[in-house]
């Protein structure tokens, strides 16, 4: 068996085991940093202003190596809780970062979460977000990344299980060749509203950004999107792609979705699409047709449509976990991860 | 069941209609096990959907007749439970199924099925095995079955998976419905094939095509005219050489 790294006094209430190789765990309960401030392998981790939030300066190459942020709301304080968390990447270092959002107890948490981010010249991040928390709980991500010369941003937002789910995400390409990928997955059912709002700004010529977002509503779910493109005058050869699709698997579902171009160079490639539909009923008849229930083929015509979302994931092992959990969540079991002594949501 | 010499299919006068406008007007067709039928005639005759009807399409309302397949009311079995007692239907045009791969797809079938049968699932290993076998029944490329269901595939390669899934999941009685339409000589003669490695006593194929060209593969013990929504006449495979050389018309006409 692996042995994984935990605080004891986290340990006591919360384990998470997420499968794979090499990762490392960082525990923030309440936004307070689990462990001693202090640099390792070129990782330096403190806090910020309060003890509260997370500071990470990260060198060199960690791409095989993923940093896991477990960030758990306690019962020792259930007022709204306001935390910044800043990642910088030094010129040419490369990350793989999960962040994954838990509640211990069903308290109506409310948590706003600000992430700036900066990737030097060269930088690579692929970060994770992974939202599970309960049915009552509000929650509210602030996204804000600046991509220096050649700078590559992979971001993968599965939003998961949430009361309110908010995620404002605002890339900024200041240099030349950075390229920003943002994707997002948002499942949600009964009354629970998920919202995305997404501005990748090109500030400079010769970016590329493309952005692949999707949700499955249920019950009277309710989910907007907005995402906008900028391309600033003079940004030329930008390259910027957007697509937004939703299934509605009933009348009571509804989904706003607002895609949007802004445009001031004349030599760029871009195209935004938006589709809102429903299972696809001849489909679901050919599955059966080979002798799968109605029940498994409603479940896998929502695997296949969230199939490239998570094809994204480029970790293995985690992305094997994410689409059991998805399927889980799908199946209604709510989103429990097997792998917990505490169920986190 | 009893009767081992009975039908395996029986339809009676079956009636389907759609949207108030009657499509099939009394067929009547026996099929047995080890028999292997061709259904002919001309376009908008009712072919498609009969065989759509028998796997349990919805959007056909059954007004009048009855279906027993091995002895149960097929008519009150949704569509893959018909599927678990054996039925298959060759699609005329297989759906795309974007992001799911055949071999997550056939796992899911094969599994149902077993489960059905108080089997456990098969292990990966079992399962990889398997498909490779079937697929060079079928002369695939393996490369296929981990694409999506269908996506991006000639005419010629839906054809050849649904007569892979076809042999996936051993059914006893198989409507092909028009899985020649499109085809090249190769591919017909792997197809036909595939059909005629799979063709065992104790299983059925019921064959519904244009072209006297598929019977030349897989030789018919019946052939059947329908039109209007009837079966017309019925005879040995000598009826689709006449349908060939005289047309429908001719023998609508003489009837």
């Amino acid at each position: 068996m692996k042995e994984y790294r935990y605080m004891p006094e986290v340990k006591r209430v919360f384990q998470c085991t997420v499968p794979g190789e090499n990762i490392r765990q960082v525990f923030l309960v309440d936004g307070v940093l689990q462990e001693s401030p202090g640099t390792q392998n070129g990782i330096t981790l403190s806090t910020g202003p309060e003890g509260r939030g997370l500071k990470t300066h990260i060198t060199g190459d960690h791409s095989e190596n993923p940093l896991q942020i477990i960030s758990v709301r306690s019962e020792n304080l259930p007022e709204p809780l306001e935390f910044t968390n800043t990642w910088e990447l030094a010129p040419g270092a490369k990350a793989q970062i999960v962040v994954c959002d838990h509640t211990l107890k069903e308290h109506l948490y409310q948590t706003s979460r600000y992430s700036h981010i900066t990737l030097r010249e060269g930088a690579h991040l692929d970060l994770l977000f992974m939202q599970n928390e309960h049915g009552r709980s509000r929650y509210w991500l602030d996204l804000d990344a600046r991509l220096y010369k050649d700078a590559r941003l992979d971001s993968h937002i599965l939003s998961l299980y949430g009361g309110t789910i908010e995620n404002k995400v605002k890339a900024h390409l200041q240099e030349p060749g950075a390229v920003c990928n943002l994707d997002g997955l948002y499942l949600a059912d009964g009354e629970q509203e998920i919202k995305y709002n997404i501005e990748v700004r090109h500030n400079s010529k010769e970016c590329q950004s493309s952005q692949l977002f999707k949700g499955i509503l249920d019950n009277s779910a309710k989910a907007w999107f907005e995402g906008l493109i900028y391309v600033a005058p003079g940004a030329q050869s930008t390259e910027a792609f957007q697509a937004n699709h939703n299934l509605l698997l009933t009348r009571d579902a509804k989904i706003t979705t607002m895609p949007q171009l802004e445009i001031y160079a004349d030599d760029v490639k871009c195209s935004h699409g938006a589709t809102i539909g429903r299972l696809d009923e001849m489909g679901l008849f050919y599955i059966r047709s080979r002798g799968v229930p109605l029940e498994q083929a409603h479940l896998l015509q929502q695997m296949a449509f969230v199939h490239d979302v998570l094809e994204h994931v480029r970790n293995h092992a985690i992305r094997v976990r994410l689409e059991k959990m998805v399927e889980s969540r799908l199946r209604g079991e709510f989103s429990k991860c097997a792998h917990c002594t505490m169920h986190c949501c | 069941m009893g009767k081992t010499q009975g039908n395996m299919l029986e339809i009676n006068n079956l009636h389907v209609s759609i949207q108030d406008r009657e499509i099939l007007s009394g067929v009547n067709l026996q099929v047995r096990a080890g028999e292997v039928h061709a259904i002919m005639g001309p376009n908008g005759s009712g072919k498609s959907t009969l065989a759509a009807v028998l796997a349990g399409r919805d959007i056909f309302t059954v007004t009048k007749g009855t279906v027993v397949y091995k002895g149960v009311d097929l008519l009150a079995l949704p569509p893959e439970e018909r599927a678990r007692l054996g039925l298959f239907l060759g699609f005329q045009y297989p759906v795309e199924i974007p992001g799911l791969t055949s071999v997550n797809f056939m796992k899911a079938a094969v599994n149902e099925q077993r489960k059905y049968k108080n089997l456990p699932p098969l292990s990966s290993g079992e399962f990889l095995k398997l498909m490779r076998q079937k697929m060079a029944v079928v002369e695939m490329d393996p490369s296929f079955v981990g694409r999506g269901v269908n996506v991006g595939f000639s005419g010629g390669e839906k054809k050849r998976n649904e007569i892979f899934q076809m042999a996936m999941l051993e059914p006893t009685l198989a409507f092909l419905d028009e899985t020649d339409s499109g085809l090249d000589v190769d591919a017909l003669r792997v197809v036909a094939n595939g059909v005629n490695k799979l063709k065992t006593k104790d299983n059925a194929f019921v064959v519904i095509t244009h072209y006297q060209r598929l019977l030349d593969y897989i030789v018919p013990d019946i052939v059947h005219v329908l039109n209007k929504g009837r079966i017309i006449k019925s005879g040995s495979k000598e009826l689709a050489l006449e349908v060939e050389n005289k047309g429908y018309d001719h023998i609508i006409n003489a009837t």
